[in-house]
Parts: structure tokens; sequence; C-alpha cells
């Protein structure tokens, strides 16, 4: 592995660049649906005549969202994860406003699965879960092939380290 | 190996006890609703009240004659179901822990409830055998044991082992005085009286009320002392009934605890499945130097709060538990040299409590002018708790266990040996970044919640620290 270090290293994978895409596509998505609530809510206002300002507030907040949802979040998003799977441990690391590193020992794991809604299928795209006995962790949008390697991977070292309990 | 069984007859009670409860409130409502309405309606839901009384007396009497139980072929099994049959087989080396209960009804019959637990958590436990003899609970626990050492040996009447603690009455009373019961009470009534919310015409009574309470503001601080004061003698009560005869029991593989007057109960837990020891603290138990010591146990159902947190000791000198749990508990180290956060979060924690409640003091202060500056009491006790809050963060780390203590309203200290920590987490927000400070998370498996702790603005380089020593890897790079 790598020498010693002074402080603990970042793990270092990445996950697919094509994340990206399908976070905005799905950023694209909710600000639609999110744009039919205001729509919506201001009609309604409108109709029963209360204050404009909530309305303006309404208005403002749906012109936000999007561009956070669909151009900011997904690129701070996807330059803030890192993951690593190593023969004893798995290391994550996420979040834009606040920065999370998780280790999950080996011998913990339980089971593995990988999921793929609709929008990951038609990037081949796929998220892998790692469950222990009370927690789960997930690493989202891995190259299909690499999800599969991964799970195989985890899960077979997983069973071999039993319970060291 | 045997014929299958029925439980005791009184289970159908039991059962129909069960269902009937679920009906308490509907038909107290239709009753009273009903009898506002004249005679003949007042007969009709009378009528009805009966016929759903005496229906769920029969499906308990059905319940009780489905209900079956044999062991078989190293298996416990059971037959059960009004509407729908089921058959579930529990494999005697697979059951966990037998919890047995006598309630009123039990103890009259001589009979006791078992409650079988497999690892498998869920909402409830694997199997229920609601009222049989004392003797044929004794069959199953000797089945189990024999199942799972393989050695025959004759089950004593009490459990054999090394006693590690039994309440004294001075503590019982010390438990139920300190015990926080009393909102527990408080807010029952509430909930009750809500239920009848549209049968009793607070309206008037409230209107009247207040008139006769502007004169006689003394007499209502009276009443509201007495409503206290009832409040608080009933929740001394039910602590004191609940945990009289307290005692822990340590056999070779498993602790037992039993406890109770009216309802008797004993819990099993299998030294194995214990997975962290957590010692809480409330204010006034804390200026008194007494705490309580609860266990994470694996496994177990989920289904009644209460019950999935174990309590080994309820009250017991802070200075004591080290000593008390040494012999029971080798592999826990209680007596921790914590470190604590570094002084300059201290700041954090305040501005953090400030955040909420300044706002709510500025408006309070804005909306209601002079009365509104009884807000700033608001202000007072936040600051009061972020520091209690700073002061009680703390880590210390052994060779193999981690010890993180924190306050949320209690003080909680929580032991976990490295092997059971499922995953650690560490957290930094910006505003922490800046600071060199961080959050750390250690996760523990448990049968229902409460498997987490958190500790807030530690030193980066202490969770660093505590990282690397749970890190296998990182630690063989620290040591090559």
């Amino acid at each position: 592995m790598k020498g010693a270090k002074p402080m603990i290293s970042k793990p270092q994978k990445r996950i697919s660049q094509k994340a990206l895409t399908v976070w905005r596509i799905s950023g694209v998505i909710t600000s639609l649906i999110g744009w039919l609530i205001t729509a919506a809510a201001v009609f309604l206002l409108h109709i029963f005549d209360l204050p404009g300002w909530i309305s303006i507030i309404l208005i403002v907040l749906a012109v936000i969202f999007p561009v956070l949802h669909i151009f900011l979040f997904p690129t701070l998003r996807w330059k803030s994860w890192r993951y690593e799977v190593r023969e004893e441990e798995i290391e994550l690391e996420e979040g834009i406003f606040v920065k999370t590193r998780t280790l999950v020992p080996m011998v913990r794991v339980q089971h593995v699965d990988t999921n793929q809604g609709p929008l990951l299928r038609k990037y081949k795209l796929a998220s892998v879960v790692v469950h222990t006995a009370a927690t789960a962790h997930t690493i989202p949008a891995l190259e299909e092939t690499e999800a599969e390697e991964l799970r195989f991977f985890i899960s077979k070292l997983a069973r071999v380290a039993e319970e060291d309990v | 190996m045997s014929k299958p069984k029925r439980l005791h007859p009184i289970a159908s009670v039991l059962s129909a006890g069960k269902g009937l409860k679920k009906l308490l409130f509907p038909l107290i409502a239709l009753i009273i609703s009903g009898g506002s309405e004249g005679k003949i309606s007042l007969l009709i839901t009378l009528a009805i009240s009966l016929v759903a009384v005496i229906i769920s007396l029969i499906i308990g009497v059905i319940s009780w004659l489905r209900y079956t139980y044999r062991f078989e072929e190293d298996e416990l099994r059971i037959e059960y179901g009004v509407f729908v049959r089921q058959k579930r087989y529990i494999p005697f080396e697979r059951i966990q822990s037998i919890n047995l209960t006598e309630g009123l009804l039990q103890q009259m019959f001589g009979l006791v409830k078992v409650q079988i637990e497999t690892a498998g958590g869920g909402e409830e436990a694997e199997a229920v055998l609601s009222a049989v003899s004392k003797d044929d609970a004794k069959l199953i626990q000797q089945y189990v044991t024999v199942a799972k050492t393989g050695e025959n040996h004759e089950l004593k009447d009490e459990p054999e082992g090394q006693i590690v603690f039994s309440i004294s009455v001075p503590e019982l009373m010390i438990l139920s005085l300190t015990s926080g019961g009393v909102g527990v009470v408080i807010s029952a009534a509430i909930a009750f009286l809500s239920q009848l919310d549209d049968f009793i015409p607070y309206k008037k009574i409230f209107g009247d009320l207040e008139k006769w309470a502007v004169h006689n503001i003394i007499a209502l601080a009276f009443l509201v002392f007495i409503g206290f004061f009832l409040a608080w003698v009933i929740s001394l009560a039910v602590t004191m009934l609940k945990y009289a005869n307290f005692n822990v029991i340590k056999t070779e593989k498993d602790l037992i605890i039993s406890q109770g007057l009216l309802e008797k109960k004993q819990i099993t837990i299998p030294l194995k499945r214990i997975q962290a020891i957590r010692i809480s603290e409330n204010i006034i138990r804390q200026m008194l130097g007494y705490a309580t010591v609860s266990i994470v146990s694996a496994g177990g159902s989920t289904a009644n709060e209460e019950e999935s947190k174990v309590i080994l000791l309820p009250i017991v000198r802070v200075k004591e538990i080290a000593s008390l749990l040494k012999e029971p508990l080798p592999d826990y180290q209680l007596e921790p040299a914590l470190s604590s956060a570094p002084k300059r979060a201290r700041r954090r924690y305040i501005l953090r409590i400030w955040y909420i409640v300044l706002p709510i003091v500025a408006a309070a202060i804005f909306f209601f002018q002079t009365w509104g500056f009884f807000s700033l009491i608001i202000l007072v006790v936040g600051t009061w708790w972020a520091i209690l809050k700073y002061n009680d963060a703390g880590w210390s780390l052994e060779q193999q266990q981690l010890c993180l203590r924190s306050r949320t309203i209690n003080r909680t200290t929580v032991f976990m040996p490295r092997k059971r920590i499922q995953s650690l987490k560490l957290r930094e927000s910006y505003f922490q970044q800046r600071q060199g400070l961080g959050t750390l998370e250690a996760f523990v498996k448990s049968g229902a919640g409460d498997s987490w702790i958190a500790v807030v603005d530690l030193e980066r380089s202490d969770i660093q620290k505590v990282y690397q020593w749970y890190s296998r890897e990182r630690q063989r790079e620290l040591s090559s």
C-alpha cells in the first residue's frame, strides 16, 4: 500500500463523471415539479387575494432552486465524492458544506447491494449500498461494470472475514 | 419429543383483554355520545358494546384453542392463528434469549409468560407463550441450554450464579424520587383527556374557571401544585413497583435480570450479545452522584421502547460502577480518563444555542415589550445548558475500547469495544474546518434505536487519532 503518512490521507477513487449528467437531469425533473407546485401556489394566492410578497418570494425561490440543483450542487457534490475499497475496510468521503468521512471495516459488512434507478440505468451506472448490522452506506453512480466488480469484491472479502467478535 | 400442548386457558382471557384494550376508547366514546341522546340510543350503544365485548371474548377463546406448542426434533414448534393459520418452528440453538414475565393474572394461577427471541430483531418477540406453567417454562429453558451447550444438567428454581447487583430500599427510593416519570404521567393524563375532547365541554368548564381563577390566583396555583404533586406520587409508585426486587445475576454465559413487584419480569441477556455499555445521568442524579447503567444488546424486539433498553443498574453511585461490573464484564474499562473538547469549542457550543434562542428573545421583546423580557430567562438557561454540554463532551481511547460522552438532556457516556463498532464517521462543517474542529460519530448494533453517539467539536487531531485507532490499515501503517 502507500507509505506511512503523518495525517489521514484522502480516499483516492472518484465516482463516475456521468454522475454529473444524471444529477443534473434529476435536478431538472425536481425543478419542473417545483415549478408546477409554485405555479399552482401563486395562482391560488392570486385568487384568494393574499399579499403579493409571498408570491414574489416563491418565484425567487423557483429561480434559485434550479440554478443550485442543476448547475452548482452536482459539480460540488461530484468533486467532494471520494471512496476507496481496500481489503480490510471501506472508506467514503463526501459532503458539500459538511464533509463526512466514514470508515467501515470489512469484517462488519453484512451484505452488499447494487441499485439502479431508470436514470442510472440509461447511463449504465449503478450505486453500491454496503450494509453493516447497524448502518447502510451508499456509493452513488459508479460505472455498471465497476459496481458489479465492487459488489463481488466486497461480498467475497466480507465472507472471508466472518466474525472475529 | 412431546405432544402438542395448549396454553393455560387463562390465555384466552389475556388475548381477549388485549383485543378489548384496543376497543376501549372507541367504546367509551360511543357510549358517552349515545348516552347523551336519550334512553333508546343509550340502550343501542350499550348493546353494541356488549356484542363487541362478547366477540372479543369468543375470538380470545378461539385463538387459545388454535394455539399449540410442542417440542420436537430440537425445535419449538408453534401453530396458531384464528383467520390465518400459522406455523412457526424455532430451533432451540437459535434462541438467543428467553424472557419471563409474570403479570397479576399469571401470578394468580402460578403461570408465566415466556417471550422467546432469536437473533433477528423485529417488531415483536419471535414467539410469545402468554400463559404456561412454570414447569414448562423451565423445560424450554433447559432444552435451550442443552441444545446450546450439549450438557444436560438440571435447572434450579433460582438461577445460579454470582449476584452482580441487588437494589436496596434506599436505592429504590432515590431511583423513584429522581426519575423523570412525572412528565410521562402528565402527558398520559393530557393524552387521555384529549381523547375525550368531544364529550367534555372544556370550553364551558374553562370559561367558568377563567372567571373564577382571575379572582383566585392563589387557589389556582394551589390546584396546579396539587396536580403536579399527584402526578409525581403516581410516577413514584409506578417506578417503585417496576424496579422493586431488581436483581442482576451473572451465570456462565448470560446476565439474568429480574425485577418487579406486581408484574415480575426476568430477562436473559447472553454476554456475547452485549454491544456496548451506556451510562446516563439526569441532572438531579448527576448532582447526587448517581447514574443509570444500561446495556446495548443486539437482537431483541423493538415493539416496546421500554423493553428495548435493557437496564442493568437502575441506580448506582457513579464511583461504584467500575468495581461492580469489573467481574461480570471484564472487557470493559469503565473508569475512563476523558479528554474534553478544546477551549475554543465552547464559543461554538454557546453560539449554536444562541442562533435559535436569540431570534425568539428578540421577537418576544419586540411583540410583548416589558413582558417579553422574561424570555431572557430562556437565554440564560440555554447558555447554561450549552456550557454544560461543552463541559460534558469528551472521549477516551483504551487499547480495545472507545468511550464517548455527550449531553442532550441527560449526560450519556457510551463504552464501545473496538470490535463492536460497526462504523465510524467524522464530520467537518465549513466553520468547524476553519477552527480545526470536527464531529465524531460511532455506531453500534442494537435491537432497537439508541445505537449511535456523536460528540461535537472535538480537536481535529484527536478525532484523527480515534480514526487511526479504528482503521485496521492505518494502524498497520503506523506500526510498520
